[in-house]
């Protein structure tokens, strides 16, 4: 087949510019692309790739996510999306292979007891699996595209009239929901402004432009200002396992804040953004980044008697919150392991 | 005038620059020249086992630093120049991550084992034509996550509007000074001109008192000079191909310096430019030292060259994962740790090291398969690869190269430098700043010349040939040969002894500079201390020798020009001074040849058809309304000097005015001058200056009146 091994190559730099941009700290990248970028980089493997069974494909996707994760952890969807092509790998062999979804899904806990290890080999080559999973996968990447929308749908529900709603740092996710909120009714928006990096600066502008009437504050007057906020809204960078979030750092001050002032808490995130993953596995979701927002470069002779750092993302425990939306409705944290196991093979955990 | 002024933040400065907008006018992509070869000796006795490009930095070679920041900067093509160690180098690249197919920056390797200078390289650049449009260049041993794409955006401008005036945009980093990442070696002081951001003056500081700037750079029409001593040179620059081209036309220019220097002195003539670009928020440095590796790759650690970091493994090698928890600890894999030891911060552990019991490890680098034994202390150390350290060692600011051993109870105290292979101990304490080598320092001078082009080999060196290990140097089990740290009659190896950690920067020090700076800037005032004067001296006696020559040998007025203006590029005279240098020469001509008394009258016929003969000389300088008043000044100088020839000024201006070498309006101007001294006035007092300045005035009147009518 002439252009095969060009393709391949062509395939193999293309993950390669993606592996390097990740590790070059993702540079602005979204999360919702990042997930994308990993999905089109999959369905490109499973189309152009050499494979000739599930068990094959589902070993070279393995293979190449183990990369794409390991270039930076922090980076949760990224693994997440993988185990989602796996995910779907399983459930088109299954039904290739004839077993009804049905008896799949239900893993009741008798079932684990009495089927004893009984794994399947998926080694039987079916050739329509091709074609199947890259559809599967195509819908995947609709489902992406539509999360802020459908996360947006849902504001009228939870913002009321004349509410004070606080939020911290830049989330699109939030700015998208509490612009939709404001098409229809009036609200104050309290921004922290999340120093070193201030992106509540920029959240802040791009609320005031479509006439919220927002406040931009200190961090550390978070508290101090809690008492009059009705609800707070925040995005996050990933869910964990147990409900619990990797989000901004000031978040965790922010939810203690209010849950000592009985304030709700809740957390807007797309689906993509939940990860299999349990807190204290690995010290992989804690960023740290060049300590020049801090204390700058040209502080000088100090720098080489102190430490500085700079942390990007702080954890907050589930008991710190009250909702989470997501695209496909609100839940309470205590909820997310049953979502996790409709989302992901629990072999793909590790992977 | 303290050198940190006016920081001058640049807007969106990375942020905005990293916006995705290749798409539009495609650039030609970008190359780069990387030279991977320092032609010091600075790492020396080091870089004889390794060239310096392949040290490990944070257990990862400089190289490929220097390669990440090309490739993330969005550098396409790479030249890799080698000259010492070359096969290894080209043997490091070729198993490297960017040798692979799928890389986004091809490395081309150019090895040649004539490279003696920077020069060199890029006159081999120009030679073979391999750089298409504007380049980077830098050096193998720079650290940078500097984003290139605004400062080259801002190159790529200036050349489009300016055609091809700049050649060259140099990168610093601001830091005040006293930062650890700034070392006297290379510190520089420059002077820019804040609107264009175009460097005026680039000297280094190096062990100098008081700095001189060139007094042009101040009396010249550009309003804003700042003088900066903020600035950390990172050694990367943006070229266009001309630099090349440059290096080609000038064969004695061996390194950046030679060409910076020798660019901004001829810039009147060549009239090329450089400029620089400054960032605050991003890092760039180049390991020139051990000072300087110590700080680089404690920077590192400390995560300053984010996204740079070890736990990132950016060149894709499997022995290189690393997991980084707080307090920046990083661990390798396969690392295990003994009961009681404790890493307390600024750790970085290799793959396979096995550390024993009871250590205490703080703010040191371990490489691969290290074995550290039990109630070792590692405080500043730099261990590489393989390295062995016995029970009871004690470690500190020192440098262990690769499967080096040091036996029990040996204590390293600051600044000590152990070599490839080198054993000490056991029970020895070596001294504050020992350097000890497997090669003897008597066989460096033999290879000398093979690589180093410094030209001092000291033939004087005493010859002791060390037979055997100096047991009392390296311990009873030691192996290895002491390196002199302070051999007096070795000035070029003291040198470099202490730089190979350099000096470090004491407040005392800096507050020392300051005063300096002040007593530097004060130079522009008092102008009797000007170095010019002599210049200027000696310039006046040429011009005075070539226009007797002149008047001897009828040579033509326009061959006079040219021998002027040759004399004024070879003492560096600014244009004013040549203005009045001619006139006061010309002037005082006629004396010269008339040693009787001073006569007015004869003066006149003497010097009138002098002026006519070289009126055209005159044309040639007087030109703007400046030029008119400087004549008009050296003029009126020349006859306050000679009080006896008073009379004959209305004379010789009017021969000037007749000539039409000065203009009637700058002749009233000069006149009606107000801040005079009394002699001035004394000779505007003249009756013949009176009646011709009358006479002028009423044919300006007469003239206008015509206008009119």
């Amino acid at each position: 087949m002439p252009g095969a091994a060009e393709k391949e190559s062509e395939l193999s730099e293309r993950i390669e510019a993606f592996v390097a941009r990740l590790k070059r700290g993702g540079e602005r990248l979204s999360s919702e692309e990042a997930a994308r970028q990993t999905v089109g980089l999959l369905r490109k493997i499973i189309g152009h790739g050499r494979w000739g069974s599930a068990g094959e494909l589902m070993a070279l996707i393995r293979k190449e996510g183990k990369r794409m994760t390991a270039a930076q952890p922090s980076e949760t969807t990224v693994g997440n999306m993988v185990r989602r092509v796996l995910k779907i790998i399983r459930e088109e062999y299954g039904r290739l292979h004839g077993r009804s979804e049905e008896s799949d899904q239900q893993e009741s806990l008798h079932k684990l007891l009495t089927s004893g290890g009984l794994s399947e080999d998926f080694n039987t080559p079916y050739p329509p699996l091709r074609a199947n999973v890259i559809e599967a996968i195509s819908e995947l990447l609709i489902e992406l595209e539509g999360t802020t929308d459908n996360i947006a749908m849902q504001a009228l529900e939870h913002i009321h009239s004349n509410e004070v709603i606080m939020t911290i740092g830049y989330s699109r996710t939030v700015e998208a929901f509490l612009k939709e909120a404001a098409r229809k009714r009036k609200f104050h928006v309290i921004v922290a402004e999340c120093a070193p990096f201030c992106q509540g600066h920029e959240m802040a502008v791009r609320l005031s432009k479509e006439e919220i009437e927002t406040t931009v504050m200190s961090d550390a007057a978070i508290f101090a200002v809690m008492s009059r906020v009705n609800k707070v809204i925040i995005g996050t960078k990933t869910i964990l396992a147990n409900g619990a979030l990797i989000a901004v750092s000031g978040t965790h001050t922010l939810a203690l804040a209010a849950k000592h002032h009985s304030t709700p808490l809740i957390v807007c995130a797309p689906m993509f953004k939940l990860s299999p993953q349990f807190p204290n596995e690995e010290d992989s979701f804690y960023k740290f980044v060049s300590p020049q927002e801090v204390l700058p470069f040209t502080e000088g002779e100090i720098l080489s008697k102190i430490n500085v750092h700079c942390p990007v993302f702080d954890y907050v425990p589930p008991e710190l919150i009250t909702l989470f939306i997501s695209n496909i409705g609100g839940n309470a944290p205590s909820y997310i392991y049953r979502l996790m196991s409709e989302l992901y093979h629990p072999d793909d955990h590790e992977l | 005038m303290m050198a940190a002024r006016g920081s001058g933040r640049r807007g969106a400065g990375s942020g905005g620059a990293r916006g995705p907008d290749p798409q539009e006018e495609p650039p030609p992509p970008l190359q780069a020249v990387l030279v991977a070869d320092s032609f010091n000796r600075r790492f020396f006795p080091v870089s004889k086992d390794r060239p310096r490009v392949l040290l490990p930095l944070a257990n990862v070679a400089m190289i490929d630093y220097t390669l990440e920041f090309l490739t993330a900067t969005g550098v396409e093509e790479t030249f890799v120049f080698c000259c010492w160690k070359s096969s290894e180098i080209k043997e490091h690249l070729h198993k490297s991550k960017w040798c692979r197919h799928t890389s986004p920056n091809k490395v081309r390797i150019v090895t040649s084992d004539l490279y003696r200078s920077l020069g060199d390289v890029l006159r081999d650049v120009d030679a073979k034509s391999l750089v298409r449009s504007d380049f980077l260049l830098v050096s193998g041993d720079v650290v940078s996550n500097i984003n290139v794409s605004a400062a080259l955006e801002e190159h790529r401008l200036r050349r489009k509007l300016d055609k091809n005036v700049s050649v060259m945009t140099m990168i610093f980093k601001e830091s005040s000074p006293g930062h650890r990442a700034r070392c006297q070696e290379d510190d520089i002081i420059l002077a820019m001109d804040s609107t264009t951001n175009r460097v005026l003056h680039y000297q280094r500081t190096q062990e100098l008192k008081r700095f001189r700037f060139p007094m042009s750079l101040f009396q010249s029409n550009i309003e804003t000079v700042e003088v900066r001593h903020d600035l950390l040179d990172c050694h990367i620059s943006i070229c266009s191909p001309q630099v090349a081209e440059l290096f080609t036309d000038n064969f004695d220019y061996q390194t950046r310096d030679d060409f910076v220097r020798g660019l901004l002195v001829n810039e009147e003539v060549l009239g090329n430019q450089i400029h620089m670009h400054v960032t605050a928020e991003e890092y760039g440095a180049r390991v020139s030292n051990l000072l300087m590796y110590e700080a680089v790759c404690s920077d590192i650690i400390r995560r300053w060259v984010y996204p740079m970091t070890p736990e990132i493994n950016f060149t894709d090698d499997e022995t290189q994962s690393y997991t980084h928890s707080k307090h920046n600890i990083y661990r390798g894999a396969e690392v295990s740790l003994g009961h009681g030891s404790v890493l307390d911060e600024n750790v970085l552990i290799g793959q396979g090291t096995v550390i024993g019991s009871n250590c205490s490890i703080t703010n040191s680098v371990i490489g691969q398969n290290c074995k550290i034994g039990d109630e070792v202390i590692l405080d500043g150390a730099f261990l590489w690869n393989g390295v062995h350290a016995a029970d009871h060692v004690e470690i500190r600011q020192s440098i262990v190269c690769d499967e080096a051993e040091v036996k029990e109870k040996v204590k390293l105290n600051p600044h000590c430098v152990l070599t490839s292979q080198v054993v000490v101990g056991p029970n020895i304490t070596l001294p504050e700043g020992t350097v000890i080598s497997l090669h003897s320092p008597d066989e460096e001078e033999e290879d000398d010349d093979e690589f180093s082009d410094d030209s001092g080999v000291n033939k004087e060196e005493n010859k002791v040939k060390l037979k055997g290990y100096n047991k009392a140097e390296v311990g009873s089990e030691g192996r290895g040969y002491l390196w002199k740290a302070d051999d007096e009659n070795e000035a070029d190896e003291e040198e470099q002894r202490q730089s190979l950690w350099g000096p470090t920067l004491n407040p005392e020090e800096e507050s020392e500079t300051e005063s300096d700076l002040s007593l530097g800037s004060e130079q522009p005032d008092s102008r009797t201390a000007s170095p010019q004067l002599d210049d200027i001296k000696v310039f006046q006696n040429e011009v005075l020798g070539t226009l007797q020559r002149g008047e001897e040998e009828n040579i033509s007025c326009a061959n006079l020009v040219l021998e002027i203006n040759s004399l004024k590029y070879a003492y560096n005279i600014g244009l004013k001074e040549v203005m009045q240098v001619l006139s006061k020469v010309v002037m005082e001509f006629p004396l010269q040849q008339l040693d009787t008394e001073l006569n007015p009258q004869h003066y006149c016929v003497m010097l009138i058809p002098l002026l006519k003969k070289w009126s055209p000389v005159f044309k040639n300088y007087i030109k703007r309304a400046s030029d008119h008043l400087d004549a008009l000044s050296a003029i009126e100088e020349f006859f306050l000097e000679h009080d006896g020839l008073h009379t004959s000024i209305a004379k010789v201006l009017m021969t000037f005015y007749q000539l039409e070498i000065l203009a009637e309006e700058m002749i009233l101007f000069w006149f009606s001058q107000r801040d005079t001294s009394d002699k001035g006035r004394q000779l505007r007092k003249n009756q013949q200056l009176q009646k011709f300045i009358q006479w002028l005035k009423e044919a300006e009147e007469e003239s206008s009146e015509g206008d009119q009518d």
